[in-house]
């Protein structure tokens, strides 16, 4: 039984929905959840602010560009995180013998697991990240055509694929390992501290490897880079640059092959 | 006709860290790794056709969820094939899936927050139910295992009893060719535990559904499967009807004796070793004597006659065995009957 591709779409969203109404049956943690998303984020780009308006710029950067580079990688964070965020509790999931459930059934186990529940406190994260990118790209310094637009949008996607990939990579040890939390926390926060600043800031031996081990830099950095005229200051050429999205849909391909080959180390529980 | 199910020489090992002991151990383990394979599923091998209903029994540990997960398509066998009307469940896994029913007692598959019928709603959709069908499946369910009172309650407040049914209907909305029911009665009371059996039986009855039963429950089995596959350490150790099981496993019989007192001492005597014939005297308190035999090297009526010709007799009895019994004598004493 092989769905078509718009029948597993409308299922996504039945089973998405779904979990919504579960979780707004509880409407105090909705509003607590939602309200520390936004806590959370918004620190982030408080920092910033604060180191900028001690020094001019960062790596040659301004602070409208950092600011233009900070909000593109949440952009990218929230377009992944919305849709797969149930992705982080697989670990659990396998812990507890609960994905066999989605074993059982004619459908995607993967699209069964970020169906699963919707965590509220990623509205606050999309919530901070358009509100934060609205302000960004009204101050930051780009010569908008169509083509840059265009590219904008595949970035966003692009990123959201890179970032998403390595979470999947990790989750998919869950099946070996059953314990993924402490690699899950590594990896958000390599994202997170390397992924929003200038990364030739950090030399070129932390460029080299957040380029071609993890994919942090084609998240924002790459394409903020390609946005804002900057690409004299990347290691990778002007026309990898521009095919920064296309990485990441690679990479976010090569990551779900690979996860659902190690489904087969999936051993269930004892009952 | 090959048959519907075909399980062939299945084995599944697991690989688990062994830890070290001693000073230190915990560190060493850390860094030095040593496994221990545990074959929990050794060559198993069956057969079920179509319309089938079958027991599927074992101790704790000694293979049954490991092989329904085979079966299912949960975790993929270390060795053997499992055909399912000829598909993989590993590899055929969302064919396979389309054509089944799964219930485990242990573990619900409903939407936990949302009202039951929901969850209904929402299996329907994955296995893409026609609208007309679905209808016709669901009032079907709502009238044979008493839905409705509890339909639009959320899942989470619904009891055991009433999730187990809740759980029966979702597994069954698509209408599977095969249905695997892990342990469904258990936890549940007397009257729940009827409830389910008469559902399975009437499932069965109409001969379009092949079942797979496990359970701990022997009166489920007694009640329900003509036929048993029983399974320890991971081998097939019986597979044939419950009479047939215990004709090979349950050789004893148990002879009940009252006494009557004596009328001259009014004491009431005690059997002795030398009349019942080489049995064996289990028990003896209260004037009640308890004689275990075994039926094929000694014939009831000779031992009957021997004690009644001995003792004044108020009361006989032949206890048979029941299932329980020859059960629990192959899971503590092991396979040779």
């Amino acid at each position: 039984m092989n769905r078509p591709f718009k029948e597993s779409l409308s299922l996504y969203w039945t089973l998405q929905k779904a979990a919504l109404r579960a979780e707004t049956g509880y409407r105090f943690n909705f509003v607590l959840l939602v309200v520390m998303g936004i806590v959370y984020q918004g620190s982030g780009i408080a920092f910033v602010w604060v180191i900028l308006s001690q020094f001019d710029s960062i790596g040659s950067w301004t602070f409208s560009d950092v600011a233009f580079l900070y909000s593109l990688r949440l952009l990218a964070h929230a377009v992944w995180i919305v849709p797969f965020n149930q992705v982080y509790a697989l670990d659990e999931l396998v812990r507890e013998g609960r994905f066999d459930v989605y074993l059982l059934r004619p459908l995607n186990p993967l699209l069964q697991v970020i169906t699963g529940r919707v965590r509220m406190n990623i509205l606050g994260d999309v919530i901070t990240a358009v509100t934060m990118f609205g302000f960004a790209v009204t101050a930051a310094d780009v010569d908008w055509t169509p083509a840059k637009a265009l590219y904008l949008v595949l970035a966003v996607l692009g990123g959201a694929a890179a970032e998403g990939a390595v979470v999947l990579l990790v989750s998919a040890l869950s099946f070996r390992f059953l314990h993924t939390w402490s690699a899950h926390f590594l990896v958000d926060n390599v994202f997170l501290l390397f992924g929003s600043y200038p990364l030739h800031i950090f030399g070129t031996a932390t460029t080299w490897i957040l380029t071609w081990t993890v994919p942090v830099a084609f998240v924002a950095y790459v394409p903020a880079s390609v946005l804002l005229g900057r690409t004299g200051d990347l290691s990778v050429s002007p026309v990898l640059a521009w095919a920064a999205p296309a990485i990441g849909f690679l990479w976010m391909y090569a990551a779900y092959r690979i996860w659902v080959r190690q489904m087969r180390h999936y051993q269930s529980t004892g009952t | 006709m090959s048959a519907l199910i075909s399980v062939d020489g299945l084995v599944k090992e697991f690989r688990k860290v062994k830890p070290h002991e001693g000073r230190l151990g915990s560190l060493r383990t850390l860094f030095t790794r040593r496994y221990e394979v545990n074959r929990a599923v050794d060559g198993v091998s069956f057969a079920i056709d179509e319309g089938e209903l079958v027991g599927y029994l074992g101790p704790n540990g000694a293979g049954k969820s490991t092989t329904i997960k085979m079966m299912t398509g949960i975790v993929m066998p270390t060795g053997g094939t499992v055909r399912i009307s000829g598909l993989d469940p590993w590899r055929e896994r969302p064919c396979n899936a389309a054509q089944m029913g799964v219930v485990f007692g242990q573990r619900t598959q409903l939407w936990w927050d949302l009202p039951l019928r929901e969850s209904f709603r929402l299996v329907g959709a994955i296995y893409g139910v026609s609208p007309a069908d679905y209808r016709e499946s669901l009032e079907r369910f709502v009238d044979l295992l008493d839905l409705g009172e509890f339909i639009d309650r959320p899942v989470r407040q619904l009891s055991l009893g009433q999730r187990m049914r809740g759980d029966i209907a979702a597994a069954m909305l698509h209408r599977p060719r095969v249905v695997y029911l892990d342990e469904p009665t258990i936890g549940l009371d007397v009257v729940a535990k009827d409830r389910m059996r008469t559902f399975v039986e009437e499932t069965s009855r109409a001969g379009e559904t092949t079942i797979v039963l496990t359970t701990h429950d022997l009166a489920d089995v007694e009640r329900l499967c003509p036929r048993v596959i029983l399974i320890d350490h991971g081998r097939v150790l019986y597979d044939g009807d419950v009479q047939g099981l215990k004709a090979t496993y349950a050789t004893h019989r148990e002879l009940v004796v009252h006494l009557a007192p004596d009328e001259s001492t009014g004491r009431t005597p005690a059997v002795r070793a030398a009349d019942v014939l080489g049995a064996e005297i289990v028990s003896q308190e209260q004037g009640v004597a308890r004689i275990r035999f075994e039926a094929s090297r000694i014939a009831v009526q000779h031992l009957i006659a021997s004690v009644n010709q001995n003792y004044p007799v108020r009361d006989l009895s032949i206890v048979e065995p029941d299932l329980e019994g020859v059960v629990r004598r192959i899971y503590s004493e092991g396979l040779t009957p």
